[in-house]
């Protein structure tokens, strides 16, 4: 049986009030064709370590094995904790915020079922195969609804751990109401043998603002699919900094739908690699309308025998007239057996626009180097040193100090144990 | 202090020293001057280590050490500061991060324990005046976006922050109207304390009317040709190198 048969298998078994949307899921997949080398979003992201891989489900029963999350100091976030697809954080327990709603699968009342039906797959994109996958397999979908005008000062902190040999798929959905603004930070991370699949879909209403972090913190074994898909009505405004660790398999997939005119899109994100590490990011933002704006910075380090992917898509439809575009990726690769794949694109269909993308591959800046180590710095801690700082950047341009200051020397510390050569 | 003797060396397999012999003792300013394309860029290279540049011959002795098998970062711990006629942009590294370690690792060479936050801030300040640089430049990305005057008197600035025993300072006056040089000079002068030496390389005289040497050098094709002291800089600036028999306008830079 193929990989993608026992998905399918397993979700015509589930019988829940999903299942409707599941089984649209599943009749797309079925003709859906399994990507190969020769599928150009899957050209360079081999499945062969997911094709050897048994489906496991997650016993929603089995006690978290995982150490309690940490908190980030000084954040006060309000943390909804998954462990394989479980979501751990009683939700009904939870203060919130006035205008703030929260509901799952499992405790959505029939209102908040017809709001998730009607959200669900609908702004993710139909051609992401682990989307669909997702779709089908979600074990627990959760809901923030943000009313119109509410401003959540508390920032929402989604974290999905999985442990050694299991699975997990959670589903997010975020609709945030006109004018409203709210800071959502996404943390999924396994030190693990383990697959999973995260999806999370957002509505963001007129002039509605989102300050967004993404940060994929799969390392070693782990197998991970997860996309992040987000519509912008007009004047919305989306800050979004997205992290990527590299895994055995890890692949992303983002979209940006300027579904309103003026709206405001502005995507930074990181990926530093090490070992035999892949990373694999794609992202496709299109205008559909126009006066939109999107600025798009991605920035990479790779090391040792790690190999990164980037493709960056962006699409102007006929009619989205004054958008303004830019998409830059910037790599560093600092050893001669890691590899970098990028290819920036752009479609442009109106003809008073604004667009620029480039995407370049250096080497360790020898110039720079020799700088520093004449000011009696080791060639060592010049290297951390210029090369930290070309995602430093990045870093202080995170809107909010205390997640800046709390990653900074987690990054700092990964980078330090990849290899130079 | 530095005594070298029939340096040779070459760039990319082509000569650029000849043989050069020079002795600079405490507290001596020795000026280099030359015709373009004579190595006097690859001097400051050399002294300071730069990879690519080959010493073929000749030894450096640098206060009892011998220079030339030190790392470049070793070489300014002993005390050796290059001020670049370039200094390279560094966007994500702040100046401040950069003088941070600098000042502390070449403090940890000497023994001493590293400054403290406040002491350094305190240090930091009083060089960023001295050379009339912004204190918010120190939280700017290396010399990022700094124009040509900004960037020679961020070197100076390091210079003073670094304490080095002693400092080549590679066409520090190129590019700068009066005023500016007026104040890198003064920041120059300021750091003369009788130990400390200096090597100014220049194209003209003029820097040399704010800084006073004690010995000037024609550096031509790879050596020294004609020692004297501030009246032989005059007289090339008057003359050219051409009583020297040396062609003027020799292309190439070095």
């Amino acid at each position: 049986m193929t990989w993608l048969q026992q998905v399918i298998d397993r979700g015509q078994q589930i019988d829940d009030w999903l299942s409707p949307l599941r089984l649209q899921a599943i009749e797309t997949l079925q003709q859906a064709a399994w990507p190969t080398r020769r599928t150009e979003s899957w050209k360079y992201t081999s499945l062969a370590a997911l094709e050897q891989q048994q489906l496991r489900l997650a016993q929603p029963a089995t006690p978290p094995a995982e150490p309690p999350q940490t908190a980030i100091p000084g954040l006060n976030s309000l943390d909804l904790l998954f462990v394989n697809g479980v979501l751990q954080t009683d939700i009904s327990q939870l203060p919130l915020a006035a205008g703030l709603q929260l509901h799952t699968l499992r405790s959505a009342s029939a209102i908040q079922r017809v709001i998730t039906t009607s959200m669900y797959a609908q702004v993710k994109p139909q051609r992401h195969l682990f989307g669909l996958v997702n779709d089908v397999l979600a074990n627990e979908v959760l809901f923030i609804d943000i009313a119109h005008d509410s401003h959540i000062e508390q920032p929402i902190r989604i974290i999905s751990r999985v442990s050694e040999g299991q699975e997990s798929h959670h589903r997010v959905l975020v609709r945030v109401g006109d004018r409203a603004t709210v800071t959502i930070i996404e943390q999924t991370q396994s030190e693990h043998a383990s697959f999973s699949t995260g999806f999370t879909e957002i509505e963001l209403g007129e002039q509605a603002k989102l300050e967004h972090y993404r940060l994929v913190m799969h390392t070693r074994q782990a197998i991970y699919f997860g996309g992040c898909h987000i519509c912008l009505h007009d004047k919305a405004e989306l800050n979004s900094t997205m992290l990527g660790y590299g895994s055995e398999l890890s692949r992303t997939d983002i979209d940006i739908m300027h579904n309103g005119q003026h709206a405001r899109a502005k995507l930074n994100a990181i990926y530093l690699l090490g070992e035999s590490e892949h990373f694999d990011l794609h992202s496709t933002i299109e205008h559909a309308k126009p006066h939109g704006s999107t600025e798009e910075n991605v920035r990479g380090i790779v090391g040792d025998k790690a190999n990164a992917v980037f493709n960056g898509r962006i699409h102007i439809h006929r009619g989205a007239q004054k958008t303004q575009a830019a998409l830059q990726n910037r790599n560093l690769l600092l050893s001669r057996r890691g590899q970098i794949n990028t290819k920036p694109e752009l479609e442009i269909y109106a003809d008073d626009v604004q667009c620029a993308h480039g995407a370049t591959v250096a080497e360790i800046a020898e110039e720079a180097l020799y700088y520093l180590r004449t000011r009696g710095i080791c060639r060592s801690k010049a290297l951390i040193m210029l090369n930290f700082g070309f995602i430093q950047e990045l870093i202080n341009q995170m809107p909010n100090p205390l997640l800046a200051q709390w990653l900074e020397p987690q990054l700092r510390a990964r980078f330090k144990e990849m290899e130079v050569r | 202090m530095l005594t070298i003797k029939n340096l040779h060396a070459s760039v990319e397999q082509k000569n650029i020293l000849n043989g050069l012999n020079l002795s600079i003792k405490q507290g001596e300013v020795h000026a280099i001057m030359g015709p373009n394309g004579a190595g006097k860029s690859t001097l400051g290279y050399v002294l300071s280590g730069r990879d690519g540049y080959q010493v073929t011959d000749g030894e450096v002795d640098f206060q009892g050490n011998n220079l030339l098998e030190l790392d470049v970062e070793q070489r300014a711990r002993h005390g050796l500061f290059l001020a670049f006629q370039y200094p390279v942009e560094i966007p994500g590294v702040s100046n401040m991060e950069l003088m941070k370690e600098s000042v502390n690792a070449v403090r940890q060479h000497r023994a001493e324990t590293p400054l403290t936050a406040a002491e350094f801030l305190k240090k930091a300040k009083a060089a960023c005046q001295q050379v009339q640089l912004p204190l918010e430049f120190l939280k700017r990305g290396i010399n990022e976006g700094f124009s040509g005057g900004e960037k020679k008197r961020n070197e100076i600035m390091q210079m003073i922050l670094l304490e080095p025993s002693l400092c080549i300072l590679d066409e520090s006056d190129s590019g700068l109207d009066v005023d500016a040089l007026q104040i890198v000079a003064n920041g120059v002068n300021s750091q003369r304390d009788g130990k400390r030496s200096f090597i100014v390389i220049t194209h003209y005289q003029r820097l040399l009317d704010f800084i006073e040497p004690d010995f000037v050098h024609i550096l031509a094709n790879g050596k020294i040709v004609k020692t004297g002291d501030a009246a032989l800089a005059k007289q090339i600036e008057k003359e050219g190198y051409a009583f020297l028999g040396l062609d003027n306008s020799a292309e190439a830079s070095a």
